[in-house]
C-alpha cells in the first residue's frame, strides 16, 4: 500500500509543509526559508512546491492532503472566548474572523487553487491542532509506545494534551483548554521583558541563568494555579489577551513592579529574575504532568511536541529527574511539525499504515535534515554566472581538513551544505561554525556575525562519541533541545560579586571565561548540547572530526546561519548575502569553499539591516 | 525558486545538469527533470542505441522543452506512446531560437545513433533568431539583458555572432539601442500589447486587427525568413539522415484569429528545396472544436497544455511512423 500524503499547517505562525510516503518523511520544510519572511504565517506555497518536488509528484497523484487543525473548531474557540470577554474582546474577534473566515474557512479551495488539485481523495482531511503535534511527536520517535505530552500556545481549544502512542495509534485522553495556557503564561513574560511573541521566547530563556528566580512564588499566587497532577488554571484577571491584543494587562504591571520592558531598551535585573522566575515555574508544572503522566500510562517513554516543548532547558530537568527512562521531542516541535504530525497521521489513522522504524534503533527523523540540498552544478551555475570566485574540493576528506584548519585558526564559517534542516534550530547544514575555545568568540560572533544582543549563549555540536567527555549528557541530543552542564573539570570559577552587588551589565559576567570551551557555556555552566551522528551529517562529522585532529577538541561552536530577524538561509544565493553580510570568513557551499578576501565587493544597494524586522 | 539553468559558453545556456524541479505555474506547479547533458529529459542521452529500439532526435523551444508541464506531459513523451519502440532524445531549450538550437545540435548530438532528426521550429523563433539578446528579469527583479549567440547573413555565408556570449547581463537601462543589435522581448508592439492585456482586450483587439504575430513570414525576401532558411538549409544539409521540420502554430493560428498563409507556405518552399520532410500539425490541429483548441494553452501562459502535446504527439506520430525502419541494427 503505496501512499504519498502532503500536510500543510499554515494561518497562525511558522507555516509549514511535509510529504510523507509509505510512513518515511520524504520531505519538509517552513515557508519562511523561501519566502525570507521569519515566522511567514501565510499558506506555504514555495513550501509545498518544494515538498513536491523533492517527493517528485504531481499534485493529482497525492493520495491525501491534510491540514493541521480544524479552522472550524478554532472559529467556535474565538467566537466562544470572546462572548465570554464581553465587548472589551470586539478589535480580537474581529481581527481573527477575518482571518478565519477570509482563508481558514475556505481552505479546501484555497488548496485547490494554490497547488493544483486536492489529490486523489478530492478533498482536504483535517485533524486536530494538538494530535498533529502528537502525531509529530511519536511516529518519528524509535519508541513502540511512549507517553505523549503536547504544551503550546493554543490549537483550537486546546494548549496542553497529554496521551499515548502505541505502534501506529495515537490517543489523547486529557487536555487543558483555553485560556488556560502554559505556553501563552510564557510567552506574556516574553512580552512583558520586551521580547516578541512567538519569536523571543528562546531569548527570555536565555536571560534566565543572569537572574533569581525571586518571581517564582508570587506567579505561582497569583498567576497560575497548580495542582499536583500538574493541571493548572491562570488567573485571567492578569492577562490581556482574552480581550484585547496585549498578552499582559495593568493588574500584571502591577505585581511585578511597572510597565513592560521596551524593546531593544537595557535589560534590567528585573527581566534577568522574571525570566529565571517563570523557567522555575514552567518546570515545576511540567514535571508535574510527567509525573502524572507516567503514572497514568504506565509507560517507561515520554515524547514531546508543541512549542513549549522548545524549551530545552526544562527538557534537559525532565531528563535528569528521570520521570521517564528515556525522552524524545520532536525538533518542529512548533506549528511547523504540525504539517508533518498531519500527514503521519493520515497515513496511520486514515490509511491504516502499519508503523515504521529506523532499522538502526534510532528515531526515523534522521537527524531532521529534510529541506532542500542544491547540487555542485546548481552551485557551480550560480558561482559562476555571479563570477564568484571559489575552490572546488571535491574529496570530502580534503575539504572537511581545508575547513577545519580555517576553524582551528580562528576563522568563522558559513556552512551551507546538503538538505537544511526542519525546525528551528541549525544542525550543521545551515550553521555558522567556530572554535569554541577561544574567549571572544561568543562576542565576536553575536556582535559582528549575528548582530544580536550579546547575552545570548551559543550550542555547542560535538561527535556523539565524546559527548561525555565534555557534557553531563549520556544520551543523543541530535536536535540541540537538551540542556546539560559542562563537565565540573572543564568549568572555571566564575566571580559573579560584582554584577550580583547591582551592577547589571551582563558583559561583566559574559566576558570571563567559564570553561575550556567557553564560547559554548553559558553562565550557569550549562549548554544547549547537539551530537552529531555521521550517519544523519556525514560531512558535519568529518569537519568534527578533521577539527579534533588538529586541536584535541572534538566541539565546535554552531549557531544558525542568519543575523537576527533573518530567516536561516535556504539556498547557496541567501547564504552567499548572508556571507557577503557579515564578518564570516569562509562560506562553504557543499564541495565549493569561498573565501572573503577573494571576493569582489558585494553592491548591497539596500539597507539590509532595516531588510529584517528584529525578532 | 531553484535555478534550473547554467551558462554555456556555445549555446548560451542549458540546463543545469540533473537538476530536479517543480516550477511554481497557474496550474500550480510542474516537475522539471534534466539529465547529466543539461537537457529536459527523464534519460541520459547515450551515443549508442539502445537495443530494440528506434531513436528520433528532437530540437525546439520551450514548446519542445515542455514548459507549463511536467516531462512526461510534452509531445516528445507522448510521441513515444503512440509509436512502438520510439525512444526520443528531447534537445529542447527553452526561450532559445532556432539558431541556438543548431548550435545544441552540432554542440552535443554529434555520434548519437539515430533514425530521424526532428526541427520544431515555433514559428516566433524567427524573432529570437535575428536577435542579439534575450530580456530576463534579474534576482530583484530588474530587466535585464543576457547576449546570445546568433547568425548572420553575409552574403550566402551564415557568420556567427557574440560566440562565446558574455556571461554578464547588461542592464536593460544601459543598452546601447543605437548599437544594431536587438532584444527579443517576446513579441511585436511590445507597449501596446501591455495596454491591451492590462484592459482584458488582447483577443477582441487581436480579432478585430486580425494581427498577424510573424509578418517576418509575409515574403520569401524578407531579412529573417532568409535567415532562418540560410540556418536551416545549412543544417537540414549537413545532416545524414531524414529531416522533418515541424513549424509549431502560435496560438493564433491555432484558434483562427491569425492568417497562417504566409508561415506556412515559406515552410513548403523550404522543404521543396531541401528535400526535407514536413510535417505542418496545423491542419490536424484545426479538426479539434474551438472549445478544445481554446485548451490547447493556459488561461494566461501561452505555452502548450497537456492536451495540445497529446494532439501534437498524435498529429506527428503518423509522419514519424513513416520515416523510421521497421526494424533496428
Amino acid at each position: 500500500m503505496s501512499k504519498t500524503i502532503l500536510g500543510i499547517s499554515a494561518f497562525y505562525h511558522d507555516s509549514a509543509a511535509a510529504v510523507v510516503r509509505d510512513g518515511e518523511i520524504v520531505a519538509a520544510a517552513q515557508e519562511e526559508r523561501f519566502s525570507r519572511k521569519k515566522h511567514d504565517p501565510r499558506f506555504p506555497r514555495h513550501a509545498v512546491n518544494y515538498c513536491l518536488e523533492e517527493a517528485f509528484v504531481e499534485p493529482s497523484e497525492l493520495d491525501a492532503i491534510v491540514f493541521y487543525d480544524n479552522p472550524v473548531l478554532t472559529l467556535d474557540r474565538v467566537v466562544k472566548s470572546c462572548l465570554t470577554a464581553g465587548s472589551g474582546a470586539l478589535d480580537q474577534f474581529e481581527t481573527a474572523a477575518r482571518s478565519l473566515l477570509g482563508v481558514k474557512v475556505w481552505i479546501q479551495d484555497y488548496v485547490r487553487q494554490t497547488v493544483g488539485s486536492l489529490g486523489k481523495e478530492g478533498r482536504l482531511l483535517f485533524t486536530e491542532h494538538h494530535m498533529s503535534h502528537a502525531a509529530s511527536a511519536f511516529y518519528p520517535s524509535p519508541f513502540h509506545e511512549a507517553a505523549i505530552l503536547v504544551a503550546d500556545g493554543v490549537g483550537e481549544w486546546a494548549t496542553t494534551t497529554l496521551g499515548a502512542g502505541r505502534e501506529n495509534q495515537v490517543e489523547l485522553f486529557q487536555e487543558i483548554d483555553y485560556p488556560h495556557s502554559l505556553g501563552l503564561l510564557y510567552s506574556a513574560f516574553t512580552s512583558f521583558c520586551g521580547f516578541k511573541v512567538n519569536s523571543g521566547e528562546y531569548k527570555l530563556m536565555g536571560l534566565a541563568p543572569y537572574g533569581q528566580p525571586h518571581y517564582a512564588d508570587k506567579i505561582l499566587e497569583h498567576l497560575i494555579d497548580v495542582r499536583p497532577d500538574g493541571s493548572y488554571r491562570l488567573d485571567m484577571r492578569y492577562f490581556g489577551y482574552l480581550d484585547s491584543h496585549k498578552m499582559t494587562n495593568e493588574r500584571f504591571h502591577e505585581l511585578f513592579g511597572g510597565p513592560p520592558r521596551e524593546a531593544e531598551s537595557n535589560i534590567t535585573r528585573r527581566e534577568m529574575d522574571l525570566a529565571a522566575s517563570v523557567q522555575v515555574v514552567l518546570e515545576e508544572v511540567m514535571l508535574k504532568m510527567a509525573r502524572h503522566l507516567r503514572e497514568r500510562t504506565g509507560l517507561s517513554q515520554l515524547v514531546l511536541a508543541g512549542g513549549v516543548a522548545l524549551n530545552c532547558v526544562m527538557n534537559g530537568k525532565l531528563l535528569r529527574e528521570k520521570i521517564f527512562d528515556e525522552l524524545w521531542i520532536q525538533p518542529a516541535a512548533g506549528d511547523a511539525g504540525g504539517s508533518l504530525g498531519a500527514a503521519l497521521m493520515a497515513h496511520y489513522h486514515y490509511f491504516g499504515g502499519q508503523r515504521k522504524y529506523n532499522p538502526t534503533g534510532r528515531d526515523s527523523q534522521h537527524g531532521s535534515y529534510f529541506g532542500p540540498a542544491y547540487s555542485v552544478h546548481e552551485t557551480k551555475a550560480l558561482l559562476d554566472r555571479k563570477g564568484y570566485p571559489y575552490e572546488h574540493v571535491p574529496d570530502p576528506e580534503q575539504r572537511a581538513a581545508k575547513i577545519a584548519a580555517e576553524l582551528a585558526a580562528g576563522k568563522i564559517v558559513g556552512f551551507c551544505s546538503g538538505r537544511m534542516e526542519f525546525g528551528p534550530r541549525s544542525l550543521g547544514a545551515r550553521s555558522i561554525i567556530g572554535d569554541p575555545r577561544r574567549v571572544d568568540m561568543q562576542q565576536v560572533m553575536n556582535l559582528k556575525i549575528k548582530y544580536r544582543e550579546s547575552f545570548r549563549p551559543f550550542a555547542p555540536a560535538v561527535l556523539l562519541e565524546d559527548v561525555a567527555e565534555y557534557f553531563d549528557l549520556h544520551c543523543e541530543s541530535p536536535y540541540m533541545l537538551l540542556v546539560d552542564q559542562v563537565q565540573p573539570q572543564r568549568q572555571r570559577a566564575m566571580d559573579w560579586a560584582k554584577f550580583r552587588s547591582g551592577d547589571d551589565n551582563m558583559l561583566e559576567v559574559i566576558s570571563q571565561p567559564r570553561s575550556d570551551i567557553p564560547a559554548v557555556t553559558h553562565v550557569d555552566y550549562s549548554a544547549r548540547v547537539q551530537t552529531v551522528h555521521p550517519d544523519d551529517n556525514p560531512e558535519f562529522a568529518r569537519v568534527l572530526r578533521k577539527f579534533k585532529e588538529l586541536t584535541g577538541c572534538s566541539v565546535l561552536v554552531n549557531t544558525s546561519f542568519n543575523v537576527r530577524g533573518e530567516p536561516i538561509v535556504c539556498t547557496p544565493q541567501d547564504a552567499y548575502l548572508c556571507f557577503m553580510r557579515t564578518e564570516i570568513d569562509l562560506l562553504v557551499l557543499d564541495e565549493c569553499l569561498l573565501h572573503k578576501s577573494a571576493q569582489p565587493a558585494m553592491e548591497d544597494s539596500q539597507d539590509w539591516r532595516k531588510e529584517y524586522e528584529l525578532d | 525558486m531553484r535555478q534550473i539553468f547554467q551558462y554555456h559558453p556555445v549555446v548560451g545556456y542549458t540546463f543545469v545538469p540533473e537538476v530536479r524541479a517543480r516550477i511554481p505555474h497557474e496550474t500550480g506547479g510542474y516537475l522539471v527533470r534534466a539529465n547529466r547533458a543539461g537537457f529536459r529529459a527523464d534519460r541520459d542521452f547515450v551515443p549508442q542505441r539502445t537495443p530494440g529500439l528506434r531513436r528520433v532526435l528532437l530540437f525546439g523551444d520551450s514548446f519542445t522543452a515542455g514548459d507549463g508541464v511536467s516531462n512526461g506531459q510534452r509531445y516528445a513523451d507522448r510521441l513515444e506512446q503512440e509509436v512502438d519502440r520510439l525512444e526520443v532524445y528531447n534537445f529542447g531549450l527553452p526561450g532559445s531560437g532556432t539558431d541556438q538550437q543548431y548550435l545544441a545540435y552540432r554542440e552535443f548530438a554529434q555520434g548519437i545513433e539515430h533514425d530521424v532528426l526532428i526541427i520544431a521550429v515555433l514559428v516566433e523563433n524567427i524573432r529570437r533568431i535575428v536577435s542579439a539578446y534575450r530580456e530576463y528579469l534579474n534576482d530583484q527583479g530588474e530587466p535585464v539583458l543576457y547576449a546570445k549567440p546568433y547568425y548572420l547573413l553575409e552574403g550566402n555565408e551564415l557568420v556567427l555572432k557574440n560566440n562565446p556570449p558574455a556571461k554578464d547581463p547588461i542592464p536593460k537601462a544601459e543598452f546601447d539601442r543605437d548599437a544594431g543589435e536587438q532584444v527579443d522581448q517576446g513579441g511585436r508592439f511590445l507597449g501596446l500589447r501591455k495596454l491591451v492585456i492590462a484592459a482584458g482586450l488582447k483577443g477582441i483587439a487581436q480579432k478585430i486587427t486580425r494581427y498577424q504575430p510573424v509578418p517576418e513570414y509575409n515574403s520569401p525576401d524578407d531579412p529573417a525568413w532568409q535567415l532562418m532558411r540560410a540556418i536551416l538549409v545549412r543544417w537540414i544539409g549537413s545532416h545524414p539522415r531524414p529531416v522533418v521540420v515541424m513549424p509549431i502554430p502560435l496560438y493564433h493560428f491555432v484558434e483562427q484569429t491569425s492568417n497562417p498563409d504566409a508561415y506556412r507556405e515559406r515552410f513548403r518552399e523550404l522543404a521543396r528545396d531541401t528535400g526535407c520532410t514536413l510535417h505542418d500539425p496545423l491542419a490536424d490541429l484545426l479538426a479539434y472544436s474551438a472549445e478544445e483548441r481554446r485548451a490547447f494553452r493556459f488561461e494566461k501562459d501561452i505555452h502548450p497544455t497537456p492536451a495540445y502535446h497529446a494532439a501534437l504527439a498524435k498529429s506527428l506520430a503518423v509522419t514519424v511512423r513513416r520515416l523510421l525502419p521497421e526494424t533496428t541494427p
